[in-house]
């Protein structure tokens, strides 16, 4: 018995320690690999056929480079897994808001260098640049922007009467005088929510996130419309928090009344892969949504792509107007070389996302175009990541001549981005999200109608200020 | 003897003590950096959320004994006085336990949601019910997870109590029949007397695994409305990964081991004592 498991036991051994050897063995043919987080996952067969001609043609031009796929979908809850144990592709997606939290934890590394030897660094968007930026170094290549703004069910609009259609089935979104017709102001959302739910025997006005910090992302949007300043202010080098601003009081009151009165959405744990499925099978009219994201409804739950508007974040209080500001850059893997950098930079070229306007880019981005259009995929219109004049006109250009969906339910949002956009609060963002959601939570999960907003944004202030800001101010 | 002390050893309690050691440092790419004596604690402690989830876990654990514990001895002793079509039911009892958890929690969530067209208001609606919104109630969110959980977990445990049953000595039934004992004096005297070991069993492994509640709140409600079902392993998982700060999250985990030893202690020494009377 003890021999057959002392064999047992070898036979694993040996097993494991083939394994390990295969798994750490690297290529021995001197190439410097690059592996690519964002490559698409197999089940995207033409986009992973779109990928592989993209490698072929950079491996042709740069046969010192190998390029990798490792299909990795960036979340908070997992990079800090691989992060660990440097298991991080060399290149990978992430949001504007986690470069804090990355750096701190030195998952990610610097290419300042890289960048200014491409020439690269005067054509990056200004503000997308700034979000990058840590101590003098840039961590990170933008891919897109988003802005938040208002996601709108044209069909049930019409249908509630609130507006008419044309000859040609396009609907009317403004009025004789050219004034617009899709709320802009929280007084005309709570108006057409009503309509909705009286027109409707099982739909909603809107969703109100209220989940996995969610919640507190959105409401901090709807706060500073609603006059709300900075939510994180410094004097004196001490960091102190606003939470209890009398305009996130009254945007915490609107969401209270929306609640009270059954016009938005009943639920307390809404996050933000719940507003696609809600808006494609019309049970809400109404989203606050990030521009990226308008697809989302149309690929996953087959809604109508000339069904829908998406128009700039209404005003509280008449004078402020805001779009919450972020996006998706590229960063690197902490433990990348100098070569494996230039590289990956070189390989965005190859697939459009770089602000050169040769003819690999131009081919690259053409050819996303046709991939796109061959899976009947929604073609919108994107924030761009480079302010070059030159890239600008091409992209441009090319976008609009391969956008396929009614630009005219969007051109609002996409006239006035720049001149509404207002980046995210400095400090522990997503922790401050997470308060937020509390107070949200509360308000929505009330149905007396007692809860107090002005309390319970003053509790998430204390507790924020108490939890997070205080360690900024040692 | 060697092989299951480095098992042992690498498996169960190098992850302890290396989990008891992060309590007590600052981490940084789950590395120990600094000494910081109990400031992980400090900061779990001043929490509001480490208080909610500490009250909810406790209450998790109540309705858990009412619901969860009981109700699956009650279809025990259903179940072994059924007859026919007994195997039939043992399989549908069964059933939900072979689901994946996760899937099993996001559909009641759907079936529960507070809109008006869920399934279970569409029911209530037939009946001229107002839309209730069960997972937004902040004192009725844990008791319905705990259904739940107990629609899920049942069919298991209920199995036990079967084959447990099914030792009882009939000969007792039938001393206790000739005696005149009735339905419930047979129930008191002889059969509950006869799995009390089985019931001790399966109620402190009860009490354990609720106090390790952690997906069905994730999945549910996410841990509200405000914190309302938030377990304290779902805070240590939220601490560890969500807010990325390790070292509360393992202080966490320090401090609900804590709990649930002296609670098993306690358990167990009540236990000898009642024996040994």
């Amino acid at each position: 018995m003890k021999k057959i498991l002392a064999i047992i036991l070898s036979v694993i051994t040996l097993a494991s320690a083939l394994c390990l050897l295969v798994a750490c063995g690297g290529s021995n043919d001197g190439k410097i690999e690059i592996s690519i987080g964002f490559w698409p996952e197999n089940s995207q067969t033409s986009d992973v056929q779109m990928y592989n001609e993209w490698k072929e043609k950079f491996e042709a031009d740069y046969p010192q480079y190998r390029i990798v796929a490792s299909p990795y979908t960036y979340s908070p809850e997992t990079v800090s897994a691989k992060g660990n144990v440097g298991k991080l592709p060399t290149i990978f997606q992430t949001y504007f808001t986690e470069p804090d939290m990355l750096i701190g934890n030195e998952y990610i590394r610097p290419i300042t260098k890289q960048l200014n030897a491409l020439g690269w660094l005067d054509k990056m968007d200004d503000n997308m640049r700034e979000q990058l930026t840590r101590n003098g170094e840039i961590y990170g290549v933008p891919r897109d922007g988003y802005g938040m703004g208002l996601f709108i069910n044209l069909e049930m609009m019409y249908d509630i009467g609130a507006i008419g259609q044309n000859d040609d089935g396009t609907y009317q979104l403004y009025d004789e005088d050219g004034k617009p017709l899709y709320p802009t102001t929280f007084d005309e959302i709570e108006n057409l929510s009503r309509l909705v739910c009286e027109f409707y025997e099982e739909a909603y006005g809107i969703i109100i996130l209220s989940a996995t910090k969610q919640g507190g992302w959105q409401l901090c949007n709807i706060g500073w419309n609603f006059g709300a300043g900075d939510l994180q202010t410094q004097q004196s080098g001490t960091w102190s928090s606003n939470l209890a601003d009398p305009g996130m009081v009254r945007a915490l009151e609107w969401v209270q009344k929306m609640s009270q009165e059954g016009l938005c959405y009943p639920s307390a744990s809404l996050t933000y892969n719940d507003w696609p499925a809600k808006i494609g099978s019309k049970q809400v009219m109404m989203a606050f949504v990030g521009n990226d994201a308008l697809s989302q409804p149309i690929t996953s739950y087959g809604f109508n792509k000339d069904n829908f508007a998406f128009v700039p974040m209404p005003t509280g209080d008449g004078t402020s107007r805001y779009a919450l500001f972020g996006g998706t850059p590229y960063v690197f893997a902490e433990n990348a070389t100098d070569e494996q950098v230039e590289g990956a930079l070189l390989f965005l070229k190859y697939i459009g996302r770089s602000p050169e306007t040769d003819e690999i880019s131009v081919s690259a981005l053409k050819k996303g175009f046709e991939v796109a259009e061959s899976k009947d995929m929604p073609i919108l219109p994107t924030i761009k990541a480079w302010k070059d004049s030159e890239y600008l006109t091409l992209a441009n250009n090319l976008e609009n001549e391969h956008i396929n969906v009614n630009y005219a339910y969007m051109k609002d949002f996409f006239d006035t981005i720049y001149d509404y956009r207002r980046k995210e609060e400095p400090n522990y963002c997503q922790d401050m999200y997470g308060l937020l959601d509390n107070a949200i939570q509360n308000v929505l999960s009330d149905k007396s109608g007692t809860a107090n907003p002005t309390a319970l944004l003053q509790t998430a202030n204390l507790n924020f200020q108490n939890q997070f800001l205080k360690r900024l101010n040692k | 003897m060697l092989p299951p002390l480095v098992l042992f050893a690498f498996f169960i309690w190098a992850p302890l003590i290396q989990n008891l050691a992060y309590s007590f440092f600052s981490i940084k790419r789950f590395e120990c950096q600094d000494f910081i004596w109990f400031e992980n604690y400090a900061y779990v402690f001043s929490d509001p959320a480490f208080k909610s989830a500490l009250i909810n876990t406790f209450v998790y654990a109540f309705w858990s004994i009412v619901i969860g514990f009981l109700l699956p001895l009650f279809l025990g002793l259903v179940l072994s006085e059924v007859i026919h079509f007994r195997p039939g039911f043992r399989c549908m009892l069964y059933l939900p336990s072979i689901i994946s958890g996760v899937a099993v929690m996001l559909m009641w969530t759907q079936i529960l949601d507070g809109s008006s067209g869920s399934l279970l208001n569409g029911l209530l609606g037939l009946f001229g019910v107002e839309p209730v919104q069960v997972l937004m109630d902040k004192n009725l969110v844990i008791p319905v997870i705990v259904l739940v959980m107990t629609w899920r977990g049942a069919g298991a445990t209920v199995l036990i109590y079967l084959s447990a049953l099914q030792t009882v000595d009939n000969s007792l039934y039938e001393v206790a029949r000739l005696d005149g004992a009735n339905l419930l004096q047979r129930l008191f005297h002889v059969t509950l007397p006869a799995i009390k070991p089985t019931i001790k069993l399966l109620f402190i492994l009860q009490i354990i695994s609720v106090f390790q509640v952690f997906y069905e709140p994730m999945v549910m409600t996410a841990g509200g409305p405000d914190n309302a079902s938030i377990s304290l392993m779902y805070l240590c998982y939220k601490y560890t990964f969500l807010d990325n700060n390790p070292g509360a999250g393992a202080a966490c985990g320090v401090i609900l081991a804590v709990i649930i030893v002296t609670l098993s202690v306690i358990y167990f020494k009540l236990s000898k004592r009642e024996e040994s009377v």
